[in-house]
Parts: C-alpha cells; sequence; structure tokens
C-alpha cells in the first residue's frame, strides 16, 4: 500500500517535470549558460582574430572602467534613473485614473478601452522614436501659447522650467501606460460591488470609499504595475544606455567590456527592484490581513 | 439679495413656482439632477480629451503623411492638407521594401507568437497545477528571466548564435519561443499560470477518472479552455516583436532581412537625405529645413498598419480576455 502511494507520488512529479521540461531546457540555454559566460566574460579582454575569440584575464578592469574611464556610462545612467524615478509614479498614477475612469458604466465602453490601449501598438518602438525626432512626441500646448513667458511672472524660472518639462513628459507617460491601465482595470473589476455598498450605508463618500476601499484592494496590482514599469523603463527601446551597450559591442568589437556594463545595469535593475518589494511588503501585508 | 434685485411683482409667480416646487421636494431634485448631469458632462469631457491624447500620434501621422511637401512648410496648414497625396506612401512603400520587411516582420512575430502560446501555455499548467520538489525554486527563477535586461546576456547569446550559424536568419527568435522563452516569454508564462490557476479541479478529475493521460486531459481539455489567456499572448506577442528593434538590430544584421521597424528607422526620407548631404557638403551653410517628414510619416502608417488592422479584428475580445486571463496575478 505504501509502495504504491510512494509510486503515485513519483509519477505525479515525474508529470510536473515534464510539463515544465521544455521551459527548464531553454533557461539552461538561454538564460543560465548565456548569463554564465556574460558574467565570465566581462572580466575578459576578449580579442577577435581568425580562430575565434581570444581570451584573456583582466580582473575588474571593465568594472573600473565603466565608472571611471568611460565618460558616457554614468550620465547615460543617470538619465535613465532620472527617467524611471520621473516617470514611474506618473505612470501609475495616470493609470489609475484611466483604470477608474474606465469602470464606470459609460456608453461605448469597448471603444474607450480600445482606443486607451492604442498607444501601445502605435507608439513604441522605431515609430515613437520618428515621433520624438518630430517633436510630436509632445502634445503643442505646452510650448505653443508662450506659457512659459505667461506663467514666469507668477512662478520663479527653475522651478517653471522643470514644471513644464514635467508637463512635456506627460504625454509619453500616457502612451507608456497601456498595460499598465489594463492591470488595473482588471483589478477594479476583482473588487465587490456590496463593499461600497456597505461603505456607504455607513456614510462613506465616495472620496473615502476610494482610499479606504478601492485602494487596499488594488496594491497587489500596484505592486505587478511598479515593477512593470521598472522593467520596462529600464529596457525600452529609446532608453540610451540600451544603445550605448550595443554600440560599444558591435561597433567597437569589445565584447567584454559590453558584458561588464550589461552586468552593472542588470545589478542596479534587481536593486531597485528589491526596494520596491521592501517598501510594499507592509502594505500588501496589511491588505492579506484584511482579506 | 433676490428681492432687493428683483421687482415685488416678478417676484410673486417665482415664488410661488419655488413654493409649489418646494411642497414636492422638487427643488433639491432638480439641483441634485442637475449636478448629476454637470457629473456626467465633465467625466465625458475628460474621457474624450484623453481618448484624443491617446489617439493623437495616430492622427498626427495620418495627416503628415498626406501632405505635400508645400503644405508641411506652410504654417497655416495644421491638421487638414490642402491637396490630398498618396504620392508620400507609394514613395514610402518603395524606400522600405514593403512587402520583403513584411515578411521578415510577419515570420518572426507570428512564428514566435505561435509557438510562445503553445510552450508557454504547457509551462503555465505545469506550474499552475504540479508541486514538485524545487518548485520554489524554478518559480523564483521564472520571476528572474522576466527582469534580466536583455542587454546583460545579448554578447554570449550573440556569440551563442553565430557559433550555430543562426545569424541572419529567424532562429533566434523562433528557436527560444519553442523552449517559452523568447521576447517576454517569462511574462507570457505568468500570464497562463494565473489562467489555469482559477480553472476548476473537477474538470481534469472527470478526464482522468475518463482515462485520459495527463497529457491528453491538458491537451484536449484545459489548452482549448485558455482561448482567452492564448489571445492576450498572441496580441503581445505579435505586437511587441513586430515593434521589436533591440533584438533584430542584433541578429539580423544584412538589409535583407531587415524587419519593418528597422527599415522603418533607417528610413529618413528621400528630402532629409538631400538636406543632409547638402548641408554635409557645404559644411553646414546651406542646410534645408528637413522636409521629409510626410514621407517618414507614410512610413510609420504603413509600418503599424498590419498589426492596426489586427488589433482592429481582436480589440473587442482582446480587452475582455485580457480581463479574464488574469493577467493582473492575485
Amino acid at each position: 500500500m505504501k509502495k504504491s502511494r510512494l509510486s503515485m507520488r513519483a509519477r505525479y512529479y515525474m508529470e510536473g517535470y515534464s510539463f515544465i521540461s521544455l521551459w527548464l531546457i531553454g533557461f539552461l540555454l538561454f538564460m543560465a549558460i548565456p548569463l554564465g559566460r556574460s558574467l565570465y566574460y566581462s572580466f575578459q579582454k576578449l580579442q577577435v582574430s581568425q580562430n575565434g575569440l581570444i581570451a584573456s584575464f583582466v580582473g575588474t578592469d571593465h568594472y573600473r572602467a565603466a565608472f571611471t574611464t568611460d565618460v558616457n556610462f554614468l550620465p547615460l545612467l543617470k538619465d535613465t534613473m532620472v527617467s524611471m524615478l520621473t516617470q514611474v509614479p506618473l505612470i501609475l498614477i495616470f493609470s489609475l485614473f484611466c483604470a477608474i475612469l474606465l469602470n464606470r458604466k459609460l456608453v461605448g465602453k469597448t471603444f474607450f478601452r480600445g482606443i486607451f490601449f492604442l498607444p501601445v501598438i502605435i507608439a513604441s518602438g522605431a515609430i515613437l522614436s520618428k515621433l520624438m525626432d518630430q517633436g510630436a512626441a509632445n502634445l503643442p500646448i505646452f510650448y505653443n501659447e508662450n506659457l512659459y513667458s505667461k506663467l514666469s511672472a507668477f512662478i520663479p524660472g527653475d522651478l517653471l522650467e522643470t514644471l513644464l518639462q514635467y508637463a512635456e513628459s506627460l504625454t509619453l507617460v500616457m502612451w507608456d501606460s497601456g498595460v499598465q491601465i489594463l492591470i488595473f482595470l482588471a483589478g477594479l473589476q476583482t473588487i465587490s460591488i456590496t463593499l461600497y455598498e456597505a461603505a456607504k450605508c455607513d456614510g462613506a463618500t465616495a472620496w473615502e470609499g476610494f482610499w479606504k476601499i478601492t485602494f487596499p484592494m488594488i496594491m497587489p496590482m500596484m505592486l505587478v504595475n511598479t515593477l512593470f514599469s521598472i522593467v520596462s523603463s529600464f529596457t525600452k527601446a529609446d532608453n540610451q544606455m540600451m544603445t550605448h551597450i550595443l554600440n560599444v559591442v558591435f561597433k567597437t568589437n569589445d565584447f567584454g567590456y559590453g558584458s561588464a556594463m550589461g552586468w552593472i545595469y542588470f545589478v542596479i535593475i534587481f536593486l531597485i527592484l528589491g526596494l520596491v518589494f521592501l517598501l510594499f511588503r507592509k502594505s500588501l501585508s496589511t491588505t492579506e490581513g484584511r482579506k | 439679495m433676490l428681492k432687493e434685485s428683483v421687482s415685488p411683482a416678478r417676484t410673486a409667480p417665482l415664488e410661488a413656482v419655488s413654493g409649489r416646487l418646494k411642497k414636492s421636494g422638487g427643488v433639491d431634485r432638480i439641483i441634485k439632477r442637475s449636478l448629476q448631469v454637470v457629473n456626467i458632462a465633465f467625466y465625458y469631457l475628460v474621457i474624450l480629451s484623453l481618448t484624443f491624447v491617446f489617439l493623437y500620434p495616430l492622427l498626427y501621422m495620418l495627416s503628415k503623411s498626406m501632405m505635400q511637401a508645400q503644405d508641411v512648410a506652410d504654417a497655416t496648414v495644421q491638421w487638414i492638407p490642402k491637396a490630398l497625396s498618396f504620392h508620400n506612401y507609394s514613395l514610402a512603400w518603395r524606400s522600405l521594401n514593403f512587402w520583403g520587411g513584411f515578411t521578415n516582420s510577419a515570420i518572426i512575430s507570428f512564428g514566435s507568437a505561435a509557438l510562445q502560446i503553445i510552450s508557454c501555455s504547457l509551462v503555465g499548467y505545469g506550474f499552475a497545477r504540479y508541486r514538485f520538489p524545487g518548485y520554489t525554486l524554478c518559480f523564483v527563477l521564472l520571476l528572474f528571466t522576466f527582469l534580466v535586461p536583455p542587454q546583460t546576456i545579448v554578447v554570449p547569446l550573440y556569440l551563442f548564435f553565430s557559433d550555430l550559424g543562426w545569424i541572419n536568419t529567424h532562429l533566434p527568435f523562433v528557436v527560444p519561443s519553442m523552449f517559452g522563452h523568447g521576447l517576454k516569454g517569462a511574462l507570457f508564462v505568468l500570464i497562463f499560470i494565473q489562467f489555469y490557476r482559477r480553472m476548476p479541479n473537477v474538470l481534469e478529475e472527470a478526464a482522468r477518472i475518463d482515462g485520459a493521460g495527463p497529457f491528453r486531459t491538458y491537451w484536449q481539455i484545459m489548452f482549448p479552455l485558455a482561448k482567452p489567456a492564448m489571445l492576450t499572448v498572441f496580441l503581445f506577442s505579435v505586437v511587441w516583436h513586430w515593434n521589436d528593434n533591440f533584438e533584430p538590430n542584433t541578429f539580423l544584421t544584412t538589409p535583407n532581412f531587415y524587419n519593418l521597424s528597422q527599415r522603418l528607422a533607417m528610413f529618413y526620407g528621400t528630402n532629409n537625405q538631400a538636406a543632409e548631404t547638402m548641408s554635409q557638403m557645404t559644411s553646414g551653410s546651406i542646410g534645408m529645413a528637413p522636409t521629409g517628414l510626410n514621407q517618414v510619416m507614410a512610413g510609420c502608417i504603413l509600418t503599424i498598419l498590419p498589426i492596426l488592422i489586427l488589433y482592429l479584428f481582436v480589440q473587442r475580445h482582446f480587452v475582455e480576455s485580457v480581463e479574464r486571463s488574469g493577467i493582473a496575478g492575485e
């Protein structure tokens, strides 16, 4: 009896493994081995010759070079960070706002939802960079009306400039938030309407309802969206860091240095994601308790 | 204040009316009603202006692509060109070598999407329904693959594929997709995991009792049920592959193999090229204003047209299926 149960369990395990075996093989081939090799390369000087690549060990030279001798690396890193830090919160707020708008009963619901997702298709990759070349990625309202000179009487110049830059990047933020809107929308629809009804009976306003019900309930989606936005802001097509690494690797054939930069970038992203997890852990545990 | 400004003769009927309304609680209702109307009007105003922001790139491209050079330069022409011109399209069509780019894009996008649906769904099912030793480790690794930026592993992948002789073929896109990897493969596996977790267990139990093995249960019962998740994965995969520049730029290096989005990135429009060579020859003293804008925008429209058409057809089901496929997680 005992033996047969064990074999049942073994069979169950085997079934599980065979379902994911395809992915495991792929993980080894396309992720684990390349990752290991790239870590190895980052400590080597690789030179292209007739017999293929010749590697010689240089230790942490590449890592030091990235921070000391490369004039592009640190400014690009800073730019990537700044755009991530300013855009991700904006994307989150904006996409939550849109999702709440779309979650209400309205005429032409599917039409509006279709439109809100459209930029994911249009404004990405080569097309977005073409639009940005033409300055068409900013709505004309912010500079056409000579807003700067009109507002400079009220707001000090430096502050105004950053504000206007912020406002200009808003269009890009809106176009970037298609996927996040969908995720929030899906989250909003899992919230039961009875919760709001109960709150209303207790005399809660819509505003209180938002902060006491909606907000805590969609905290998990907030985490998903934050992670997704951070990852996509680090890897999207108009990210200068990506272009820089590609240039180093394929224009100057400096494979070792390219790998080292890739690793620095990777570690930084991981640290940021870890920080986000830590920040969210508290608020997530409170929602868990509430369920 | 009201009594002072309005003559007593005229206030009398007014008071009568308001008195009549007050008796039935009408004033409150009118105020409430009009507030509601204002509320709804404001709501639609907000949503319509947002719609404009989202449609703006498309409208911009459409409008500019129809313009002739003089309309682009003309400041009085904002949106509607003075004379319709499809000349830019035929020019962009030829410069992009549309069919060549389209074929490459289509093979990469649709091939990878189809393979990712099959492989990611299989793997997602395994993760959703089975607990085996090392499950947590595998799951963490899955999340990990989602977070590794492609820059980190591009060098060894390039060397790996070039050792296999796969550079300038479609294999670097298609083969990883076959194994549940490829562009954003981990995300697609996660979508399928969420979907299968929500399916009731009884379905499989019934199939098992009827004598189906695990793979038959999966293939005949569970896989066909995953249509909403499939649609989501399919559209995401096609769109992201179509617009992706990074990996094609790495693995496709001869112009014959360029996909549409790469060709578009190279495409400046003939006028721009003329302006650039002119400014180079005269070392910048005579530089024309770049007026290739209309041609470039026509190129943009041509590039996204196929997926725009695709989106038009699946859009309705897509947005619903995202909600049902559980992309949002638990």
